[in-house]
């Protein structure tokens, strides 16, 4: 019996329930496909470190270097340290590589290196992770650069320098754990031995090296780190944590599964949102039914078994459906971890981890209805036979008379009056309309900012038009210098001011001595945004960036005192400001010139320019990167999109796919709205006609309640993604630097092309839905 | 006197499932003339509510030709039909069907404030007068919840007389009422037919067919028998002797 009434309603209501069962089980899909992304991640990352067994502690250095004064600091840390390799890095600028016809490297922000693999650890794999074997006149070329110069197995690169030049065919692709990610800077080409020797030999690159070391079970990273600088070991460049290189090489995958998890969730809403839709929508309907079956001696609960039963079918159906289809769709999603991280994605975990989705959703829909049922409780059977009675009970006072209205006709007024009349029902409609706009806009504004050149801002560098960055060679002091007297004389640049990173001993929060980077130079002429205060621009002052500010950093605000060890001696410096900053795990600082550069660390050299506007800034850029060898020239904009690398190219896919999500999320909501809508005002809308009024004028009344209820929506979307949007994106950059994202708005698009697409979109689905078939005897309807 | 309306062999055919057809008008023949008070009477599916909203456009017919002052309408689009509607005729229903988020007096004015020239203060003036004929003034700003079954069938006829009508079509108008409130919803329309508005209803109400000119009687989807009548004078006329020589009339003829 039950089942037959649940299998009548079915057939009653079949596009309400055919929609609701679709957002079920696509909340189910999406939601199994983000867990099964995860469950992917953890596995293959695990699978990965295993094979690639990547250092503890990387620590950078060129120029004079001693192996056994290593050896002997190993020999010393036994009960930390386990292994240690030093891998020799032959590093090369990006013109000197070259590939397919006649093209170059040049201009990428990446450092390029030759390496063999290591014997210990570290290893560089295969896209099979598998150790790496390369052949003489044959050589790996890291995913990142295969897919950013679409290189392909078989395809020569040539390495040229100077007079210099060798040949290699592409043999493998290489998956390296340590410097896979865009956010890591180097990049490691695996050759064989024999053509490295020869390269070596004939000194086509500029040496550099990875001491690199794997600890023992127990070891202390800060222990070795600290030991390590005090035994004034070589230790010219960065200190990479290997915690850095996990965050690196997950932290898009994990991104991208956050926002399927978050539209999964927001598609389990939209299914609880049609649910109460149908109830409402229904309810005058069903309500009649529950008096009878009431009156019949049917107890409450079997009545709401008879609802509930239905819903359970749908989600279960869903989830069923969810959870199998979500195999095949997460290969939509992890491309980048099938190529980054593992190409065999065949573990188990997912299987089980992803079953928590449609449990999730089951659970979520039966409760939800359970909640709207409650209402059955308290109807009575004569209440639910003469539903009028419910309605003779409220008494509310008469609002919009029909001559009040001074602005519109009569039908659109009829149509805006209705939307205050039912908000009750139209504010399901209002609050998907917000949702649809949220979505498109919040990924479109973070798009735009991580375009726009103000993004520096949140990578510690104030607005320039180009940067020039000088690598590591035995020159770089008096290049330094000869470049920045040329800047001086030179006419078409406008102001430079040129800066040096190095590492300093600062005192942390428990009285030790950490290492961290301090850049020195003038501030003042290419200014940042601080989070407060401002530039250290007085002798003995320091900007922190927000990471080291925090809490877990060296917990300092505006105006506290911090001890620098400079040339040996203890300084106290003052923080002036505290800044955004994403590079480098976030934790940098900056100080005035006045503080003395740590000459053994130093790290780089940078020089930022404006350029005047009568120069041509390629022209320049190709100047200086002729005139200094060892110089990194960027222009601001290429900087960052090459820093943030394919993160704006997943974000432009996240953006197109947020769109067409809110698209069709508002087309099928509003068609099924304005479907229920019709059948509960069918009696109405016949009143209407009876007395005169085409079915065009009822489409006028309908197309303006809900053009008016999408307008709000609309400007209470863009509101919340600009203001709401800008405090959630903040917040999930804190962990990696930057606390206050403004977000760039192009109003253009946020207010006027979005809106307009979304309402010229919309507008055509009210016209379609609210086509009242004319040719029906009105008499059916009237006499039902 | 010319004739409002004029049917012509009418049919109406309603499919019930597949190859299974229900004839419910079968050829009907009918001329109402401009002024005339028409009832029509039979047993319940004899088609009377049928032959109601296919004479009068509501419905369409499947067969034969419908006139209204002489102008096809059987074969009109939906706009034009809508605008005869609007402009030429008038609906009161059994069930009254008021909009239900108007008030009284918006409900009764809303068919003439759809018209893009209206004048609000003109439909308002005549909306007032209106329900001050039907002696509901007082309720003019009440909402429908707050009407009786008689107090709201007489704001229906307000909202059908709103627009001048020609022709004033009820659908057993009385047939939910009791005795006293049928009997004024009666006398109203005796007073509207006075003042020249043709009216057709439909009723099983000897009472109510007692008040009008001409009655016909429906047996298996045709009209088999009419009973022309002098006008009623309500202020003369209790209407007892009228009803009698109907049940009378339809007792002669074994109905």
């Amino acid at each position: 019996m039950f089942i037959k009434m649940v299998k009548n309603d079915f057939y009653r209501k079949k596009i309400i329930t055919g929609t609701v069962f679709i957002f079920i089980t696509l909340a189910v899909l999406l939601g199994a496909s983000a867990i099964n992304n995860i469950a992917n991640l953890i596995q293959s990352m695990s699978e990965l470190q295993e094979h690639a067994m990547p250092a503890d502690i990387t620590q950078m250095h060129s120029g004079e270097y001693d192996q056994e004064e290593i050896d002997q600091f190993t020999k010393e840390h036994r009960e930390h340290i386990g292994m240690q390799e030093t891998m020799v890095l032959l590093n090369f600028d990006g013109s000197h590589i070259h590939y397919g016809n006649n093209n170059t490297m040049a201009g990428t922000v990446q450092d390029i290196s030759f390496v063999v693999q290591n014997n210990k650890f570290d290893f560089i794999l295969d896209l099979d992770n598998e150790k790496l074997d390369v052949q003489e006149g044959f050589v790996a070329v890291p995913i990142y650069f295969m897919e950013q110069y679409d290189l392909k197995i078989g395809d020569p690169i040539t390495v040229k320098n100077g007079e210099y030049q060798k040949a290699f065919i592409i043999s493998d692709y290489a998956r390296d754990y340590e410097m896979n990610s865009s956010f890591t800077s180097s990049k490691r080409f695996v050759i064989n031995k024999q053509d490295y020797d020869e390269m070596r030999r004939e000194q086509a690159g500029e040496l550099e090296y990875l001491i690199e070391f794997k600890l023992t079970e127990n070891g202390d990273v800060n222990a070795v780190q600290t030991a390590y600088f005090e035994a004034g070991l070589p230790a010219n460049g960065p200190t990479i944590g290997g915690t850095i290189f996990l965050l690196f090489n997950a932290m898009s995958d994990t991104a991208i599964a956050m926002v399927i998890i978050l539209i999964s969730i927001l598609l389990i809403i939209i299914a609880a949102l049609c649910i109460r839709l149908t109830f409402l929508a229904t309810i005058d309907e069903d309500l009649r039914e529950i008096g009878v079956m009431k009156a019949i001696g049917i107890s409450k609960k079997d009545i709401k078994k008879v609802y509930l039963n239905k819903y359970r079918v749908m989600a279960a159906a869903g989830g069923i459906i969810g959870y199998l289809l979500s195999f095949a769709v997460v290969n939509l999603f992890n491309g980048n971890m099938r190529l980054y991280i593992a190409s065999d994605l065949s573990g188990n975990l997912k299987y089980v981890l992803s079953l928590v989705a449609p449990l999730v959703v089951y659970i979520m829909i039966v409760m939800y209805c359970r909640h709207v049922l409650k209402k059955i409780d308290k109807i009575s059977a004569v209440e639910a036979l003469r539903s009028d009675i419910m309605e003779r009970r409220k008494n509310r006072k008469y609002s919009f008379p029909l001559l009040k209205n001074k602005f519109f006709s009569t039908n659109l007024y009829m149509g805006v009056r209705d939307v205050w009349k039912r908000f009750g029902l139209y504010r399901l409609l209002f609050f998907i309309f917000i949702v649809c706009t949220f979505i498109a806009i919040l990924p479109l504004n973070i798009y735009n900012t991580m375009n726009s050149p103000e993004f520096s801002t949140y990578m510690g560098i104030g607005k320039s038009d180009m940067r020039i960055d000088l690598r590591r060679t035995d020159t770089i002091t008096d290049d330094f210098e000869k470049l920045q007297k040329e800047l001086e004389n030179d006419p078409e640049i406008e102001k430079h001011a040129a800066s040096i990173t190095s590492s300093y001993q600062v005192k942390n929060t428990e009285g030790s001595w950490d290492y961290i980077y301090i850049e020195t130079g003038d501030f003042s002429v290419f200014p940042l945004n601080y989070l407060e205060g401002s530039a250290p621009e007085d002798e003995g002052e320091i900007a922190l960036s927000f990471a080291n500010a925090q809490e877990d950093g060296l917990n300092k605000n505006v105006g506290d005192k911090i001890a620098v060890k400079v040339g040996g001696t203890e300084k106290t410096l003052k923080v002036s400001g505290i800044y955004q900053d994403i590079t480098n795990g976030g934790k940098t600082a900056k100080a005035d010139n006045s503080l003395e550069v740590n000459q053994d660390a130093v790290l780089w050299y940078i020089v930022s320019m404006d350029v005047s506007p009568e120069a041509d800034i390629h022209e320049k850029m190709k100047y200086y990167q002729n005139a200094y060898e060892s110089a990194q020239v960027n222009d601001i904009e290429e900087y960052t999109r090459q820093t943030l690398g394919n993160i704006i190219d997943q974000m432009s896919v996240i953006v197109l796919g947020a769109i067409a999500i809110a698209f069709i999320i508002a087309v099928l909501i509003t068609a099924l709205f304005l479907r229920m809508l019709l059948s509960k005002d069918m009696s109405q809308i016949a009143i209407m006609r009876s007395v005169g009024l085409t079915s065009k004028h009822i489409q006028n009344q309908y197309m303006a309640g809900t053009l008016m209820v999408l307008l709000f929506g609309i400007i209470v979307g863009v509101l919340a993604s600009n203001y709401l949007g800008e405090s959630l994106v903040s917040m999930a950059l804190s962990t990696m630097g930057a606390s206050k994202i403004e977000l760039v708005i192009v109003a253009w698009q946020t207010w006027l092309l979005f809106p307009l697409a979304l309402i010229a979109v919309v507008w055509f689905t009210i016209f379609v839905c609210c086509n009242v078939s004319a040719e029906d005897d009105l008499s059916i309807v009237m006499r039902s | 006197m010319s004739s409002i309306l004029e049917a012509r062999s009418m049919s109406k055919k309603v499919e019930l499932g597949k190859n299974n057809y229900l004839n419910i008008l079968k050829g009907v023949n009918l001329e109402i003339e401009e002024g005339e008070f028409v009832s029509v009477m039979g047993p319940s599916g004899s088609g009377k509510s049928t032959l109601l909203y296919n004479i009068s456009g509501m419905d369409r017919i499947t067969a034969g030709s419908v006139k209204f002052k002489g102008r096809e309408i059987g074969r009109l689009k939906e706009e034009e039909l809508a605008k005869l509607r609007l402009r030429h005729m008038g609906f009161i229903f059994q069930d009254i069907h008021l909009l239900k988020n108007l008030s009284l007096i918006d409900n009764v004015m809303f068919p003439a404030l759809v018209s893009k020239d209206a004048n609000k203060k003109v439909v308002y003036q005549k909306a007032k007068k209106l329900l001050d004929m039907t002696e509901i003034a007082q309720l003019a700003d009440n909402h429908i919840t707050q009407g009786s079954g008689g107090q709201l069938q007489r704001v229906a006829i307000c909202r059908a007389l709103i627009n001048d009508p020609d022709i004033l079509f009820g659908d057993e108008p009385t047939g939910a009422l009791d005795s006293k409130s049928a009997a004024k919803i009666m006398s109203i329309l005796a007073e509207i037919n006075k003042n020249g508005t043709t009216i057709m209803l439909v009723t099983h109400d000897a009472k109510v067919a007692a008040k009008t000119d001409r009655v016909l009687f429906m047996v298996d989807g045709n009209i088999v028998a009419q009973k022309k009548m002098s006008k009623y004078d309500a202020q003369h006329d209790d209407g007892k002797d009228r009803e009698e020589s109907i049940m009378k009339w339809l007792v002669e003829n074994r109905f």
